[in-house]
């Protein structure tokens, strides 16, 4: 059981967000994207869908 | 004249009588003071050493007397440097008390900042982590600020591992200190980061 990291840096989708911005918002990088997809896997299946509040850790 | 003699015969009977009386208790006197600081010597060592060492000067002052045989100096004496060794247990045990509150404090808050510290490490470092890989770096952070925040990570987790090794070999308030400053200049990398938002 993981407790989670009160340091880690959480992001809530907002509509019209995609990996790619957020990745290039908090990376620089928005092929950094699939960092973010797999740190959130529990909560999303597809990276292309991804959904206004959703709740997303930014590793 | 002749009972002039027999007079000064007799005051140094008296003296050497009244001298060998005094020899018992005299023994007696610094026997028991030497006890009395045996008992607490190893704590005293620990906890008021310049103390200590007043006293023990007091007690070499009292078997000096012992050697050369003046036990009225011994009996007289007595009494003082037993007061001061009474004394001096009294200040070996508050200052062992406030020691160990002090360390029961700082083995509590070392007990926080294990579990903390090693977090904010660990979510800084996958950061910096992926950073590095980045081709762009975010708005917030510069080459040149990155680079000095990788320099400083560094640091700050060579410090993380001393804190650790403090506590480890039983220094835990030296232990405590050097956390509390890793997690504050973590804290000001995780802040620089963009990471506290």
């Amino acid at each position: 059981m993981s407790t989670e990291n009160p340091y880690a840096q959480y992001h809530v989708v907002k509509k019209g967000d995609t990996l790619s911005k957020i990745a290039e918002e908090y990376y620089g990088d928005k092929m950094l994207y699939p960092k973010i997809f797999e740190a959130n896997r529990e909560v999303l299946q597809d990276p292309n869908k991804i959904k206004p509040g959703q709740k997303l850790r930014i590793p | 004249m002749r009972i002039a003699k027999m007079f000064v015969a007799l005051t140094a009977l008296t003296l050497v009588i009244a001298c060998a009386n005094q020899k018992e208790p005299a023994e007696k006197a610094v026997a028991q003071v030497e006890s009395a600081l045996a008992e607490f010597r190893a704590d005293a060592e620990k906890y008021a050493a310049d103390e200590l060492k007043n006293v023990d000067e007091a007690v070499a002052k009292l078997k000096a007397n012992l050697a050369k045989k003046d036990y009225g100096a011994v009996v007289t004496g007595a009494p003082a440097v037993s007061s001061v060794v009474t004394s001096l247990k009294d200040t070996v045990a508050k200052a062992k008390i406030d020691a160990e509150a002090v360390m029961a404090a700082a083995q509590a808050e070392w007990g926080e900042l294990s579990t903390s510290v090693p977090q904010l490490v660990e979510a800084i470092q996958s950061r910096v982590d992926t950073l590095s890989k980045s081709r762009k770096l975010p708005k917030n952070v510069d080459k040149a600020a990155f680079e000095t925040i990788k320099t400083d990570f560094e640091t700050v987790k060579a410090d993380w591992t001393a804190a650790a090794s403090d506590f480890a070999s039983g220094a835990a308030a030296d232990a405590v200190r050097k956390a509390r400053a890793v997690r504050s200049k973590a804290e000001e990398i995780h802040a620089k980061l963009g990471m506290n938002t």
